[in-house]
């Protein structure tokens, strides 16, 4: 255990078993929370097979199986990127819970990114088996990619969908360092408005008219759930991937020095409410 | 030169804490009443500048046990976040066991502990022990020495049944034990204590005390306490801070601030037969009046005085003389009333 890599990482481990173990403290919540997403599921589902009900009909590009395959894949994709512990921070900053981790030798980043982890682990433990279930009541015709490329692509845009979402997040909670009563509402803004809306997680953004596709593709947001089930679906050709990529990669940059800069910034104005 | 710098260094590695010329301003938003204040604010916000300590200066020796008192919002807390890298100081220099606390490096957090009466690092839905096993890989803390600190404060503090039992269904007490467990398993070398007994009854208090007491001789580590508890501070510090609004008003012993403090002393009296109350009055401050009993308060010059004139014009069964209790010298010092001090220290 002298390597300091290894101490550090079994620091960490151990930050994640203890975010597991919290998981099931609330299991009833955590239950209510995978029933609410298979519920949005089958309404999804439903909606999109009856626009497609007519045989070997296409819209927008999607013909049936495609579109299915894009509402299955939204339950992986949405367990992996959106489902977070982050949320808390901006509570902790306003309470002044921050200030237990703040005397405490660990990297607060790590720590959140660490329990993170953990939530997506759990949650898409889950939402395999919600997968499975769904698909054996469903039915649904399932596009399988089998190209090695949008396989690999998919993945390398799923994990930089992951530090997008959490970068984002982060920054968002750091609003209560000046306004301590405005947390939630900044949350609201930006999961439920901006994510839910933007990223793809409602419906296919292709839906959406041209020139309002290609602002959004400078934004992080489609980044997120969009463009990798794009990839998976292999609707794009190797050079938007690669594009997608880049963009992505630098949005990932430039919200990790904002996120920095922002903190650096909070910590300083930090009052330690909570007495 | 290099002789003189050595031996600076040398001097200020005994000291665990310094702060020099301390100064700390917050900015807080003044909101105006209601619906439309709420509003105004929102759109201009007027700020104003709260000056929460004001160039304060005191030192701690390594395995000092100092008392911080004050009365509320006089700056303590403030000056024990400072002191453990929360918050960010306006100005002034501070230094703990050879570090800036506000880097906030591993080194430094690894040997302190902040314990706050009301803020808890335990996990609120899971058993204590789960925390601890958390602290011991943060503070990476060797798994035998762990087993040997966790069992020896488990036992100390008796709280062997409670460890695997959800948090949330402990008791106060019960959980600031265990808080304190959580706050002391990496061994600290200094400790800030915010009112650690802090809505504790008093079989717990005691506890509490004879623990801190225990664990300052033992492991030599320098404890910076602040409490509201008058006995707290009495059982536990020889030396005490007094700080109001932002400035230290006295640094010294306990037992100075006492004899400067102590202008008067008090008569107990016992009444053979019933007597003029008025007459009293003349001598002395009527403290209790409960017959046979009286307490009068009279300075300290003319006890002697006084009593011989009590003896020789009332009919006394019995008569003291007391010095005043530390409480009520102390509960004086909390309602700011004036002390002053040389510039001492």
């Amino acid at each position: 255990m002298k390597n300091p890599i290894l101490k550090n990482l079994s620091r960490y481990l151990a930050v994640f078993k203890i975010s597991f173990h919290h998981e099931f403290a609330y299991r009833v919540s955590f239950v209510m929370w995978r029933v609410r997403n298979i519920i949005q599921i089958f309404v999804v589902f439903f909606l999109w097979d009856t626009v497609f009900s007519t045989q070997g009909r296409v819209i927008f590009g999607y013909d049936r199986s495609r579109m299915l395959t894009y509402v299955f894949g939204l339950i992986i994709v949405r367990a992996l990127v959106l489902s977070t512990k982050v949320v808390d921070v901006a509570g902790h900053v306003s309470r002044g819970e921050l200030s237990n981790y703040l005397v405490r030798p660990i990297n607060y980043f790590k720590y959140w990114f660490t329990r993170d982890l953990s939530s997506k682990f759990l949650n898409i433990s889950f939402a395999g088996v919600e997968t499975l279930i769904l698909y054996i009541i469903l039915r649904p015709p399932f596009f399988i990619q089998t190209n090695p490329i949008s396989i690999v692509g998919f993945l390398v845009s799923i994990v930089l969908a992951m530090l997008i979402f959490f970068l984002l997040l982060f920054i968002v909670s750091s609003v209560p360092f000046w306004a301590p009563e405005m947390g939630w509402g900044a949350h609201f803004l930006v999961t439920v408005i901006v994510v839910e809306f933007l990223s793809g997680a409602l419906f296919p953004l292709d839906i959406l008219p041209q020139s309002l596709q290609s602002i959004l593709s400078y934004t992080p947001f489609p980044y997120l759930i969009f463009f990798p089930l794009q990839v998976y679906l292999g609707k794009v050709s190797t050079i938007v991937l690669l594009r997608g990529i880049l963009v992505s990669s630098v949005w990932v940059i430039l919200l990790w020095f904002a996120m920095k800069s922002v903190w650096r910034r909070g910590l300083k104005a930090y009052q330690a409410y909570g007495r | 030169m290099r002789k003189k710098n050595d031996k600076t260094n040398e001097m200020l590695e005994e000291k665990a804490i310094i702060i020099e010329h301390l100064t700390k301003n917050f900015e807080a938003t003044v909101k105006k009443k209601g619906l439309s204040g709420s509003v105004t604010s929102l759109f201009s916000p007027k700020k104003k500048t709260i000056r929460a300590l004001k160039d304060i200066t005191f030192q701690l020796e390594r395995g000092e046990l100092v008392g911080f008192i004050g009365p509320n919002g006089a700056g303590k807390t403030t000056t024990l976040k400072i002191l453990s890298g929360l918050l960010y100081p306006t100005a002034g220099f501070i230094q703990v066991l050879g570090f800036d606390p506000w880097n906030r490096s591993p080194e430094f957090l690894k040997q302190i502990s902040l314990v706050m009466g009301q803020k808890n690092q335990l996990w609120w839905d899971l058993p204590a022990i789960d925390t601890f096993e958390l602290n011991r890989a943060i503070y990476e803390i060797p798994n035998k020495r762990y087993e040997k600190v966790l069992d020896e404060l488990v036992s100390l503090l008796e709280v062997k049944k409670l460890l695997n039992i959800q948090v949330r269904k402990l008791s106060l007490g019960q959980r600031m034990r265990l808080e304190l467990i959580a706050a002391l398993l990496h061994e600290p070398k200094v400790l800030f204590l915010d009112e650690p007994t802090i809505g504790l009854d008093v079989v717990a208090q005691q506890k509490m005390r004879d623990f801190i007491y225990d664990y300052n001789r033992r492991h030599k580590a320098t404890i910076l306490l602040t409490s509201h508890n008058m006995d707290d501070l009495a059982n536990l510090t020889k030396r005490v801070v007094v700080i109001d609004k932002g400035e230290i008003l006295f640094n010294g012993e306990l037992k100075e601030l006492i004899g400067q403090f102590a202008k008067e002393k008090l008569i107990t009296l016992y009444l053979s037969k019933q007597a003029d109350i008025k007459k009293f009055e003349e001598i002395g401050e009527i403290k209790k009046l409960e017959f046979p009993q009286v307490v009068l308060s009279v300075p300290r010059e003319i006890t002697a005085v006084a009593s011989a004139e009590l003896l020789q014009h009332f009919p006394i069964a019995d008569l003291t003389i007391e010095e005043e209790s530390i409480e009520s010298i102390i509960r004086r010092v909390f309602k700011g009333e004036k002390v002053r001090q040389s510039k001492g220290r």
